[in-house]
């Protein structure tokens, strides 16, 4: 028996190195909106100066989101967790659509999106993204991570994420994927909206993957979306006004 | 011209004679042998190797696109090349699974990745033969990468790659232990040294004993990986000569942020170029770039023609942790505080304060999360009317460290001295009659406020939080007024004349004071609230009266009176509040809660005269002592589940009162002790849905119970001016109304339009009104005597409407406000019910244009309209017009030049009484910046130009209309200069929001 094993091992060797990839990952969300002031360059230097004094610690608000993946899909959406245990009289805002399924092997997105009040079905494949792979090593989460960095052109944001070195996977939290191992933690223009990895659970998923039963909206492609996005971005920098209130930050 | 070009130049020279050459040789011999065009391969590989190196080293395009261009003159090599190699450690062992990344060499960004098999073989099939960075990355191991050129041959078979391992110390206690990141540049591995902790004050010797791979011996000598470190550079530069040691030995840890380990080449290798393999271990210190801190301030000074001047300055210094400010402000142009723009950042951080009352229960706000902190003295309103002259300021300090403690401490102090005259009409209507009024009143009154705030947030864990607050209060104003007042019965003829002359000081002493302390059990949605407070509050007032009443009629006689009055009221007040809230769901919540309030307050006012050698005249003279006992028992559920919170609860409360009343302390009481115990049952209800995601509507319904004032209960008739009494009313009853609200709220993100409405509703069950009684007087003309009582029957609505919508994006957009309120108010007037009605609406619209960004204009019309009317004298029912229209314009003629200038025209009627007034107030400034940083500011202002200003109020209820005209300032230059730290901004300002 032994020796069948023995074999098995030698000549499999996927079986001796991959644990099952199936599970969830869940992502502690920082958002940090004097930072995010901060990197608007078409606003003045002064009311940027002006928001982060008075704002400062206090601009700073944190959820959970949360990624369920499988060998080759995943699924991102908003978690049912509170990060901030909120004061008596917890006030619950309404849920708007939002999550994004990946599936590697057919290089497919489909996203359930809320954009302006208007839920949308985002279908497309997965493009590109241009990542640049540094030399730094961390730890996220029990896991040793490789930084790699890329610029978003359509939002002016730098975008540093790190990607576990023994997490074999093109996943990540977001639209973020592409990298020789999950992303475990996301940094955006220096702290302005950071996604850490807090825990990772590898188990056997049920249906944490399906989208939801109902999935409203008109279904657009990627490029349909960023045109949006674009479009406001240009109108709340006409009125010098911060467009990340409008859409959202990534 | 840069070395760097030269090289580039001298690069691209090298190759165009060499491809000249080639050219030719290829023009001439047609047929190329084999030995030619093997030179030919070692030719390209060797300008690939060049290349290649040299990009690694400079990264340039321009390389970039020779390195291309070499590979496509020698377009011998293969479209397509397999890249294989084996992943092998320091020992030539298999290194087992690696992930190998291949980069683009020009910005390393990622174009293919593969996973090596256990023994470290890796294999790129058929990818395009171009250049690549090869990266190996194995947990453990160093990042390794190495520069492939493109390949002549099919199959680029590397060998073995041997991958360096990271040592476990590195791994174990930085990676891991410190979460330090670790950055490898080459053979370099740096860390984070400021994750180690070190306690206070060690140097950064003991900071270096600490550091995995870095031994310090007993006389302070350095050994990183076994290896001497024989050199020590600050921020890469020599300090205090060679000695390493008199940097670790003199250095506090506290400053440094990096510590680096790297070998150098020697002195000889630097100054050749050459490596002699010769390397000495070296480390330098990064100093910490501090804490980030920074100052900024502004100064402002104006003088103005009539004597008039102004000047304020604010100065803040910042850290990460901490905030400090100072400002301060003076003028005689009516500015009774600063700006609430310069008051946020006055208190920075704490301009906006979490909602923290420690009244929990019903109405009591809870589920705000920031509201204004209060602008304590030194953003005080300015009514408009009158003269004043103004001095304050204030130190403020914030702390903050981001998790455990947050506290806020600052004084401020502000002075107001005010002249003010003003003239008022007042019709006073009876069952069939009516008397008027033509007052005038001269006051002269110095204020001033000291206030001590502090506040001290604590987390004593990530379960329990302690809010602890005091904020002190120390004011005193001294006034004197004048006051004439002509009665008539008619418009034309004068009754009598009553003059009071009244002098005043009144010092004031306000403490509040509380603990908060909230508990989070491990039970998701269970938490425990707890809080304490101590209120006091000392209001001493000395009055010197003289009042002369004088008759016009026929049995004439003049009635002098003369009094001191002297009041010290004090009270102390201790309250304490439990909640505690639990979820019965993930959507329901049950929460208790639990008021108590005790306070005992004392009365004196000490009537004397001054004629009789300041004897009390004791009929005029009251003291009081009363305790009041409050307590309150409440339950509730909520639900709260994506977008739909309801709230539903039931309280029981009690007030007990006991009063007593005697002229003077220890004297016999002047009646029996008021005794009054009110019990109450309130139901409440709140209802926030929002229905879609850009629509949300509320309600809701409250019981408001309002006990009597002690004052109101008193069983004596008081008076101040012998024309005006004012009785008390032992019997009242609470204030009791159902209070109803709905309102809606509609955004279309898109077109950044908004839409909202807002409605209250009060449905008066029992009001305390003071119902009146006004007959002739033989000695005093008209006397007026009021009585507090329980009315029933009152009823309010007012409703609020906005709108926000652009016209032309971004350049043109509307908005409109609008209320409207309806009030009935009965009151009985000489034993007749007198019902007073009024109903007011307002509208105002608003166009703001931004036809390019030089020039910003806006007009506002505005127009409010009161209708009063009186149930006992229809005839007298009035209607109050108040017309404003407000053209601003904002232009930037000039690079740093600017125009500001508004005009407000302002329309007040009353067809009644004929009354019409037009005032139209018309400002204007020029401003220039000056300075290469924009620093300085000068600006020419002129105020009221057409010199116009006047305060009206118009207002009328109860069985009254008045009008009210008093002087101001009107008009004025000045010239101002400013100095701003920051450096002004060269644009028109769109938006002040931030």
């Amino acid at each position: 028996m032994k020796k069948i094993l023995f074999l098995i091992l030698l000549f499999c060797p996927a079986l001796v190195f991959s644990q099952p990839m199936e599970g969830r990952i869940r992502y502690l969300v920082t958002r940090n909106s004097a930072k995010m002031m901060a990197s608007l360059d078409y606003m003045s230097k002064q009311s940027r100066e002006r928001m982060s004094y008075m704002w400062g610690n206090r601009s700073e608000w944190k959820t959970y989101n949360n990624l369920y993946f499988t060998a080759d899909q995943t699924k991102y959406e908003d978690s049912e967790e509170k990060a901030e245990p909120d004061a008596e009289g917890g006030y619950s805002w309404r849920k708007e659509q939002f999550f994004l399924k990946r599936d590697f092997a057919k290089s497919t997105i489909y996203d359930g999106r809320t954009l302006m009040s208007k839920p949308y079905i985002v279908e497309d494949t997965i493009a590109n993204q241009k990542w640049r792979i540094l030399n730094d090593l961390k730890e996220v989460a029990g896991h040793i991570c490789m930084n790699a960095m890329m610029v978003d052109t359509l939002r002016k944001q730098k975008i540093v994420a790190w990607f576990a070195q023994d997490l074999q996977h093109s996943g990540g939290p977001e639209s973020f994927h592409g990298l020789p191992g999950m992303i475990l933690e996301v940094d955006i223009n220096d702290g302005a909206m950071t996604l850490t990895a807090d825990l990772i659970e590898m188990k056997k998923l049920a249906n944490e993957l399906d989208a939801p039963a109902k999935v409203k909206g008109k279904k657009i492609k990627q490029v349909d979306y960023d045109k949006i996005i674009k479009e406001q971005i240009k109108q709340r920098m006409a009125e010098e006004q911060p467009w990340f209130w409008n859409v959202p930050y990534i | 011209m840069s070395k760097q070009l030269k090289t580039r130049y001298s690069q691209h020279f090298f190759k165009k004679t060499f491809f000249k050459q080639l050219f030719i040789e290829n023009s001439h011999h047609s047929n190329i042998n084999k030995t030619d065009s093997s030179v030919c391969i070692l030719l390209k590989q060797y300008l690939h190797t060049l290349l290649t190196e040299l990009l690694l080293m400079k990264r340039s395009l321009g390389l970039w696109i020779m390195l291309l261009a070499v590979n496509i003159v020698f377009a011998q090599n293969p479209a397509k090349v397999t890249i294989k190699g084996s992943v092998v450690d320091t020992a030539n062992m298999p290194a087992p699974y690696p992930t190998v990344m291949l980069l683009n060499p020009t910005d390393s960004s990622l174009i293919n990745f593969t996973r090596a098999d256990e023994k470290g073989g890796f294999e790129f099939k058929n990818v395009r033969n171009v250049p690549y960075l090869l990266k190996i990355s194995l947990i453990s191991y160093q990042p390794r990468q190495m520069l492939l050129p493109a390949h002549e041959k099919e199959v680029n078979d590397l060998g073995n790659v041997p991958i360096k391992p990271i040592s476990l110390e590195l791994m174990e206690v930085v990676i891991r232990t410190a979460k330090s990141t670790l950055s490898i540049h080459g053979d370099t591995i740096e860390y984070d040294a400021s994750t180690f902790k070190v306690p206070p004050g060690s140097t950064v010797e003991d900071l270096l004993r600490r550091l995995p791979g870095i031994e310090v011996d007993a006389d302070g000598n350095i050994k990183s990986q076994g290896k001497d470190v024989n050199k020590v550079y600050i921020d890469g530069k020599t300090f205090f000569g060679d000695d390493p040691k008199a940097a670790t030995k003199n250095l506090g840890a506290e400053t440094i942020s990096k510590v680096q380990v790297f070998n150098e080449k020697s002195e000889q290798a630097k100054l050749t170029g050459v490596d002699d393999g010769q390397k000495n271990k070296v480390m330098n210190l990064e100093l910490k770039a501090e804490y980030k801190k920074g100052a900024f301030g502004k100064i402002t000074g104006a003088l103005g023609d009539q004597d008039r001047w102004a000047a304020r300055g604010n100065y803040n210094r910042f850290n990460t942790k901490e905030q400090f400010s100072i400002i301060g402000f003076g003028n005689n142009i009516n500015q009774t505080g600063v700006n609430w723009e310069d008051y946020g950042e006055f208190k920075g951080q704490n301009a906006y304060n979490d909602f923290d009352s420690g009244d929990f229960g019903f109405n009591s706000g809870s589920g705000m999360r920031f509201f204004y902190s209060e602008g304590g003295g030194l953003t005080s309103y300015f009514d408009g009317r009158g003269f004043t002259k103004n001095f304050g300021g204030g130190a403020n300090y914030n702390f903050d460290n981001g998790k455990k403690s947050k506290l806020n401490a600052s004084y401020t102090y502000n002075q107001t001295d005010l002249n003010l005259d003003e003239y008022s009409f007042r019709q006073t209507f009876l069952l069939d009659t009516s008397f008027f009024n033509n007052d005038t009143l001269n006051r002269g009154e110095f204020r001033n406020n000291h206030i001590l705030n502090g506040r001290l947030e604590q987390n004593l864990d990530s379960n329990n939080v302690l809010i602890v607050k005091a904020n002190a209060r120390i004011s005193n104003q001294d006034a004197g007024s004048s006051q004439s007042q002509f009665f008539s019965n008619s418009l034309e003829k004068a009754n009598n004349r009553l003059s009071t002359d009244n002098d005043s000081n009144r010092d004031t002493w306000a403490l509040t004071s509380s603990l908060i302390f909230r508990h989070r059990f491990k039970k998701k949605g269970r938490s425990f609230a707890f809080s304490a407070a101590f209120n006091q509050n000392q209001n001493d007032l000395d009055e010197r009266f003289t009042t002369i009443n004088r008759f016009f009629t026929a049995n004439t006689f003049t009635d002098q009176i003369r009094q001191l009055n002297r009041d010290n009221n004090g009270s102390d007040e201790v309250k304490s509040s439990i909640l505690y809230t639990d979820a019965l769901s993930k959507k329901w919540f049950w929460e208790t809660f639990y008021n108590f309030s005790q306070s005992t307050s004392q009365n004196q006012r000490r009537v004397s005269d001054p004629e009789l050698n300041d004897q009390l005249i004791e009929n005029l003279s009251l003291f009081s002592d009363n305790k009041l006992l409050y307590n309150r028992l409440g339950s509730g559920i909520r639900y709260s589940h994506e977008g739909v919170n309801l709230s539903v609860g039931l309280a029981a409360l009690q007030y007990n009162l006991h009063g007593e009343f005697s002229r003077d302390e220890d004297q016999p009481l002047v009646a029996p002790a008021v005794d009054r115990t009110f019990t109450h049952v309130t139901p409440n209800f709140s209802a926030d849905i929002e229905l879609l995601s850009n629509l949300s509507v509320n309600t809701s319904y409250s019981y408001s119970v309002v006990a009597p004032r002690f004052n109101d209960l008193r069983p004596v008739t008081t008076f101040n001016n012998p024309a005006f009494r004012s009785e008390g009313n032992p019997n009242l009853d609470p204030e009791l109304s159902h209070n109803l609200s709905a309102g809606m709220y509609f955004w279309d993100p898109a077109s950044l339009s908004s839409m909202g409405l807002s409605m209250d509703y009060a449905i008066k069950e029992s009001q305390i009104v003071y119902n009146q009684v006004i007959q002739s007087d033989d000695e005093l003309g008209i006397l007026s005597i009021t009585r507090p009582e329980n009315v029933s029957g009152g009823r309010e609505l007012s409703s609020y409407l906005w709108m926000n919508r652009p016209i032309i994006k971004t350049k043109l957009s509307l908005s409109v406000n609008g209320s409207l309120r309806f009030s009935k108010n009965p009151a009985f007037v000489n034993g007749v019910e007198n019902e007073t009605k009024s109903d007011g609406g307002n509208i105002s619209m608003s166009l703001s244009a931004t036809p390019n960004p030089k020039l910003i204009f806006s007009l506002t019309g505005d127009f409010n309209l009161t209708n009063i009317s009186y149930s006992i004298q229809e005839s007298q029912n009035q209607k109050i017009r108040n017309t404003g229209i407000d053209g601003n314009l904002k232009y930037q003629f000039a690079k740093k030049m600017f125009l500001e200038t508004n005009l407000d025209y302002n329309i007040f009627r009353n067809d009644r009484f004929d009354f019409k007034q037009d005032i139209p107030i018309w400002n204007a400034s020029v401003r220039r910046i000056i300075g290469k940083a924009n620093k300085i500011e000068m600006r020419l202002a002129a105020f009221d130009l057409l010199n116009k200003r006047l305060t009206i109020n118009q207002n009328g209820s109860a069985n009254y209309v008045e009008r009210r005209i008093s002087n101001t300032l009107a008009r004025y230059f000045m010239l101002s200069l400013s100095y701003n730290v920051r450096g002004y901004e060269n644009k028109l300002k769109k938006n002040n929001y931030w």
